[in-house]
């Protein structure tokens, strides 16, 4: 029968929201001491965690160093316990060797990485629950824990994900709404020049709907933004409070 | 003012079903009912407690809400909050004023207490849920197996072990015999060509008709075969004397996807049945009126009060444990065999809901009165283009037509060639997207024509007043124009646009015929020329005879290159054209066709065809068009066969061969054979169908009757749902070929279909309410008249098909088909004297492919071969639970000859509007009759009062205005 109606006809997501609503956005930085930068991210229930370490010299083999540029390693995981069925996922598998290339391709393009030739820049990200948008999470979480290190980057890297039900374009699906099968499209925005640093769809979609889940990602993605930049100046704010003292 | 909420929790599992029919409840704007998602409200929110039941939360939530929205309120609106369960309605009673919390029959007490209908539907479904639970707790034995669930069901489908389909009950053998329609996937990987036979009610497992259910197969040594012969609907077991045809696979329900139930009409046990029924005399068994519906147990008291009404009930439940199922009753229709009751009966069946439009649609509707007149807007001027100076426009129409759509118009350009313009009402400019008019009017889909009535799809303002293309008025119209060469009549160049026109002339068809006849005589009678002086009026006439003439020209040189390419002519313009939705012989009888019919006919054809081209390249995944599949062979044997019998031959390869053999299978002597093989032509073939072009491929738009490669509706607006989409894409495609903004967002292919599949559903009631109504006017006609004696129950009609144990015959007189027995219940077969009279005898039946012959003991023999014609007397057999038949009785093999010869000639047959008017007429006077009584009674009590001054002749006088108004000649395309 029927599965779960995912938009109702007064226009609600089973969790309340309206289509281009976001979930609850709330983030910390320099949360570790020992990092270079930290961040915590939580959107909705899906959590993340964030370290950058660099830029450094080049740990390992010598050959991998570029010679005009820095190397961004990323490396992600997840907890046993993040999703309902609690399952050991070890280094390396499929899943999280895909979602670090992703990462480094979204990070290679926003940070400036032309000035730290022969050196390296690592990102790791570990999801502690996930609840939809994964990947989303994880580059916003990498992006303030960037900033935190003091890494210079062209612009905030701002993602989220998006889905189409019905007609209508959801902008961050939840786990429900991701499960339900439909088509999902994952995007990284650079907010100030309005360039897209990574977009990745794996589902079919017509061609004509494209343009409009694209632009409920792109807004959500600015939204994103918008609350990421005032976590950031909060953080400043009360980083100076603490050097003033 | 009204609102209703409604928590957003569900029973998902419970009653996904229920959930799905307040949802529509919901969308339906002419209800007023408005959802509140007060779990998504900050106010209204409530946590759920540790241990709390999800019932408890919920109606903690669903109060919590009240309160909110009464104090929101600002305390001055009192909240009601009904609700079935004792304990909140304890707890929460008293807790906050202005909060009401109270169970729905209280609710129905205190606040309606004058809504009757509503309090007894109330009672019922009270007593018939508390009778349920009674019962439910007593086991019987079983009397069908149960049902399988779902996951089985629908695996077993898939892997092809069950098969899905829709259930069709035979209305003749409903006990015994129904069909099931293969339905979707099922049909394309099984090998299965026919339907599959259901027989008997336990292997029907409680399925109703028309429900979607899924069938086993039995193994093929308890395949069964149809019964071929006649049966009437009340011998119930009688046909398994008769040797039955081949077997034919056979199965038995095991599970029900879908169910179908509608409301019922319904008539209950007479007295003494009741009393024959005893033991439990709260339940009752009623009798649908619809023959395909099994009888339903209803639990009331009012029994013996509703006896003599027709009445509406609703199935409830069908148990394992019960032979019939359960149902309540939901209000009275009328007495039964009142024409008015018989009339409401016809529509619930059909499930045609025709209540006045409402106070909110009628304020959407544009005011014209003579103090306030409606007037073209200036903006509205600038925007369409203006015909009312340029070109003579005119209409041509039946007599008395009050809905005009469409308007033609031909001219001289300046380049020598000519300009073909067909203007058609522009409905949609007063019927905005989703407005209450718009909702009310794709339900209704279509006006409804009943033999004595209409049910009109818009309020009478637009449809007889704004919208209608009158004479002399300023009018907002459609067109689609075309230049023609001047010689060739080829088509250079085409036009669609919004316009202003004013028909010049409203003619009626025989007018214009005679005109074009060049019989000006008729001219008297247009009311247009009257007012003329003799100098313009010549000039005027002599315009308007170029335009006719001109128009029929270009119709018949489009007709002859559409026939080139096969289009069908069943039985003159109307039926040719009526071949798309109906089927039935009542509208096989030709009115007088004219050669105008043809014309007009033929422009709106034309006009249909080049919309349908524009829409579908504007727009080619989501345009309505109309296809016309083309038939399937073996539908054509028995026409083949019977042609046969006359010796002609009907090659029916293609609708080019169909049309060529059926013109010359004509036999000098008697008309009514090609009749009949047209019409037997016409039940070959299917219906006719909206569709959305996004749902099947190109070659499937194809149009057979027509001969087009793409059609649709475009000229009707007025009274067809389907035309109003049309418009809307048109000027949709009109405004995207100019690069403008889309106004309006059109239906997905998706919603379109949707829309479609109601559309054809609808039509079909439509038709089937025109037919049941007819045939009801017939049995009224009928009734009064003693068959032995009267003239009129006499009369000629022709075999059209030969069945074992009796024959088909259609008489043309009344337009009525049906059929007449060779062979009594008795087993007494028909014999003929020498001088053609009629007697039942002892004997057999044999039957042959075109003639049956019945002999009778003592030796004699008289055969019936297929086109004979016999006499026949027709008379009544009134049913208390269904609606009266015709029954045929022959009673000589010679046919009938009319004692007043010429009168035959003149008018072979007593057309429909008249059998209507004096069935209406009889029913008034015995109406009035009653009415006099009452009042000669009055005036009695009244010794010395006065009268009020109404004499009987002024009363009869008004009741013949009121005569209700015929539409059986509005044409329907």
């Amino acid at each position: 029968m029927a599965g779960l109606e995912l938009l109702s006809d007064q226009g609600y997501r089973i969790d309340g929201r309206r289509a281009g609503e976001l979930r609850k956005i709330q983030a910390r930085m320099g949360v570790f001491a020992q990092a270079d930068g930290s961040a915590y991210i939580e959107q909705g229930n899906t959590k993340a965690l964030a370290v950058v370490y660099g830029p450094h010299e080049i740990r390992g083999s010598r050959s991998r160093a570029l010679p005009d540029r820095a190397l961004v390693n990323c490396q992600y995981s997840s907890a046993t316990f993040s999703t309902g069925e609690r399952k050991r996922r070890p280094h390396g598998d499929r899943k999280s060797c895909e979602m670090g290339l992703q990462l480094r391709q979204t990070f290679e393009a926003a940070i400036l990485t032309q000035l730290h030739p022969r050196s390296q820049i690592d990102i790791y990200v570990q999801v502690l629950q996930a609840d939809g948008g994964t990947y989303a999470a994880c580059v916003n979480a990498a992006t303030l824990a960037v900033m935190d290190a003091g890494i210079p980057m062209r612009d905030f890297v701002c993602a989220c994900s998006a889905g189409f039900v019905d007609g209508t374009a959801l902008s961050d699906l939840s786990h429900v709404e991701e499960a339900a099968g439909g088509p999902q499209l994952a995007l990284a925005l650079l907010p100030a020049s309005g360039q897209i640093a990574l977009l990745e769809m794996d589902s079919r979609l017509h061609e004509d709907h494209l343009e409009q889940v694209l632009e409920a990602a792109a807004q959500a993605a600015r939204d994103v933004h918008t609350l990421l930049d005032r976590v950031v100046r909060q953080h400043v704010q009360e980083a100076s409070i603490l050097l003033g003292d | 003012m009204k609102s209703f909420k409604h928590g957003t929790w569900m029973h998902r599992g419970l009653a996904l079903r229920q959930y799905n029919k307040l949802r529509t409840l919901l969308k339906d704007a002419r209800h007023d009912c408005v959802l509140f998602a007060n779990e998504f409200q900050q106010h209204c929110y409530l946590p759920r407690e540790k241990g709390e039941a999800m019932e408890k939360w919920q109606t903690r939530s669903i109060y919590n809400s009240a309160v909110w929205y009464y104090h929101h309120c600002g305390d001055r609106m009192p909240i009601v909050m009904v609700t079935e369960d004792e304990e909140a309605i304890q707890q929460y009673g008293s807790e906050t004023e202005g909060v009401f919390v109270i169970s729905f029959k209280n609710y129905l007490d205190n606040f309606w207490p004058d809504l009757k209908a509503a309090h007894e539907l109330c009672d019922s479904i009270l007593q018939s849920r508390r009778e349920r639970e009674s019962e439910s707790q007593e086991t019987h034995g079983k009397e069908y197996p149960e049902h399988l669930p779902l996951e089985v069901l629908e695996a077993g489908i898939k892997s092809g072990r069950y098969i899905q389909g829709i259930l069709n009950v035979n209305k003749h053998r409903a006990q015994i015999e129904a069909f099931v329609r293969l339905q979707g996937a099922s049909s394309k990987d099984s090998d299965l060509l026919s339907d599959i036979l259901i027989h008997g009610t336990k292997a029907r497992n409680r399925s109703i008709h028309g429900d979607v259910v899924v069938v086993e197969l039995l193994p093929k040594n308890e395949w069964k075969g149809r019964t071929a012969a006649l049966c009437e609907n009340d011998s119930e077991d009688k046909a398994s004397g008769e040797s039955p045809s081949e077997p034919m696979p056979t199965g038995r329900v095991v599970g029900i996807l879908q169910k179908n139930w509608r409301d019922y009409v319904v008539t209950f046990p007479s007295k003494e049945e009741v009393q024959s029924q005893g033991k439990n005399a709260q339940k009752i068994l009623v009798t649908p009126w619809d023959y395909r519906i099994p009888k339903i147990r209803i639990s009331t008291q009012q029994a013996e009060a509703l006896q003599d009404f027709r009445v509406v009930v609703r199935i409830d439940s069908w148990e394992t444990t019960s032979v019939y199922p359960n149902g309540h009753f939901v209000r009275v229709l009328g007495r039964i065999g009142d024409l008015e009751g018989e009339i409401a009966t016809i529509l619930v069946e059909n499930s045609i809901s025709v209540v006045p439009f409402s106070e909110a649609q009628m304020c959407e509707m544009p005011v014209n009165t003579p103090e306030n007149p409606w007037k073209v807007s200036p903006k509205e001027e600038r925007e369409r283009k203006d015909l009312r100076n340029t070109h003579l426009v005119f209409s041509i129409d039946p007599k008395g037509c009050e809905d005009v759509d469409d308007t033609l118009s031909v001219r001289t350009l300046n380049n020598g060639n000519l300009e073909l313009g067909v203007h058609i009402a522009d409905v949609t400019h007063f019927v905005a997207p989703n407005s209450y008019i718009d909702i009310e009017a794709r339900t209704r889909a279509t006006t409804y024509y009943l033999a004595d009535r209409r049910y009109d799809m818009l309020p009478s303002i637009l449809s007889a007043d704004l919208c209608s293309l009158l004479g002399g008025v300023d009018r907002y119209a459609v067109s689609v124009m075309w230049e023609l060469d001047k010689t060739s009549y080829e088509i250079k160049k085409v036009w669609y646009g919004r316009t202003i026109i004013r028909s010049a002339y409203k003619l009626f068809y025989e007018a214009a015929q005679e005109l074009l006849d060049g019989n000006f005589s008729i001219v008297d009678d247009i009311p247009e020329f009257k007012a003329l002086e003799e100098q313009s009026r010549q000039a005027k006439l002599e315009e308007l005879v170029w335009a006719i003439g001109k128009l029929t020209d270009i119709a018949r040189h489009i007709r002859a290159k559409r026939d080139r390419c096969g289009a069908l002519e069943l039985e003159g313009v109307e039926v040719r054209v009526q071949l798309d939705d109906k089927k039935n012989i009542h509208d096989l009888i030709p009115k007088q066709p004219l050669e105008v019919h043809e014309t007009v006919a033929e422009c709106m054809i034309l006009a249909n065809h080049w919309v349908a081209k524009k829409i579908w390249e504007s727009f080619p995944h989501q345009a309505l068009l109309r296809q016309h599949p083309p038939p399937h062979q073996e539908f054509f044997s028995e026409l083949r066969e019977c042609a046969k019998a006359k010796g002609f031959f009907i090659d029916t390869r293609s609708n080019k061969t169909l049309a060529d053999s059926l013109d010359s299978a004509n036999d000098p002597s008697d008309p009514m054979v090609n009749k009949l093989l047209r019409s037997m032509a016409t039940q070959a073939m299917s219906n006719a169908l909206y569709f959305s072009t996004g749902s099947c491929a190109e070659e499937e738009f194809h149009h057979y009757g027509l001969a087009l490669d793409k059609y649709t509706h475009f000229t009707s607006p007025i009274r067809r749902y389907s035309d109003i989409v049309v418009h809307r894409l048109l000027m949709a495609a009109i405004s995207k070929d100019k690069k403008m903004e889309m106004k309006e967002s059109l239906f997905s292919n998706k919603d379109l279909e949707e829309l479609c599949r109601h559309i054809n559903n609808r039509n079909r009631a439509a038709q089937h309410s025109q037919k049941q109504s007819t045939e009801l006017f017939q049995c009224m006609y009928f009734k009064d008249r003693d068959p032995e004696t009267e003239e009129r129950c006499m009369a000629d009609g022709v075999i059209y098909s030969i069945r074992t144990n009796g024959v088909l015959v259609f008489i043309p007189r009344f337009g009525i088909k049906g059929a007449a027995y060779l062979k009594n219940k008795d087993g007494l077969v028909i014999s003929c004297g020498p001088e053609g009279s009629s007697e039942w005898k002892p004997g057999s039946l044999q039957r042959s492919q075109n003639k049956i012959t019945s002999t009778t003991a003592g030796g004699q023999s008289v055969t019936f071969h297929l086109f004979d014609h016999v006499t026949v007397r027709i008379s009544v057999q009134v049913l208390r639970c269904h609606s009266d038949t015709i029954r045929l009785e022959i009673i000589s093999n010679k046919p009938y000859m009319t004692p007043n010869p010429e009168l035959c000639h003149q008018s072979s047959l007593l057309l429909k509007s008249e059998l209507v008017k004096e069935v209406t007429r009889s029913v008034e006077e015995a109406q009035l009759a009653q009415e006099v009584k009452g009042k000669v009674l009055q005036e009695e009590y009244q010794e010395f009062c006065q009268t009020k001054g109404r004499s009987l002749y002024t009363l009869l006088e008004e009741i013949r205005d009121l005569a209700l108004l015929d539409v059986s000649d509005s044409y329907v395309m």
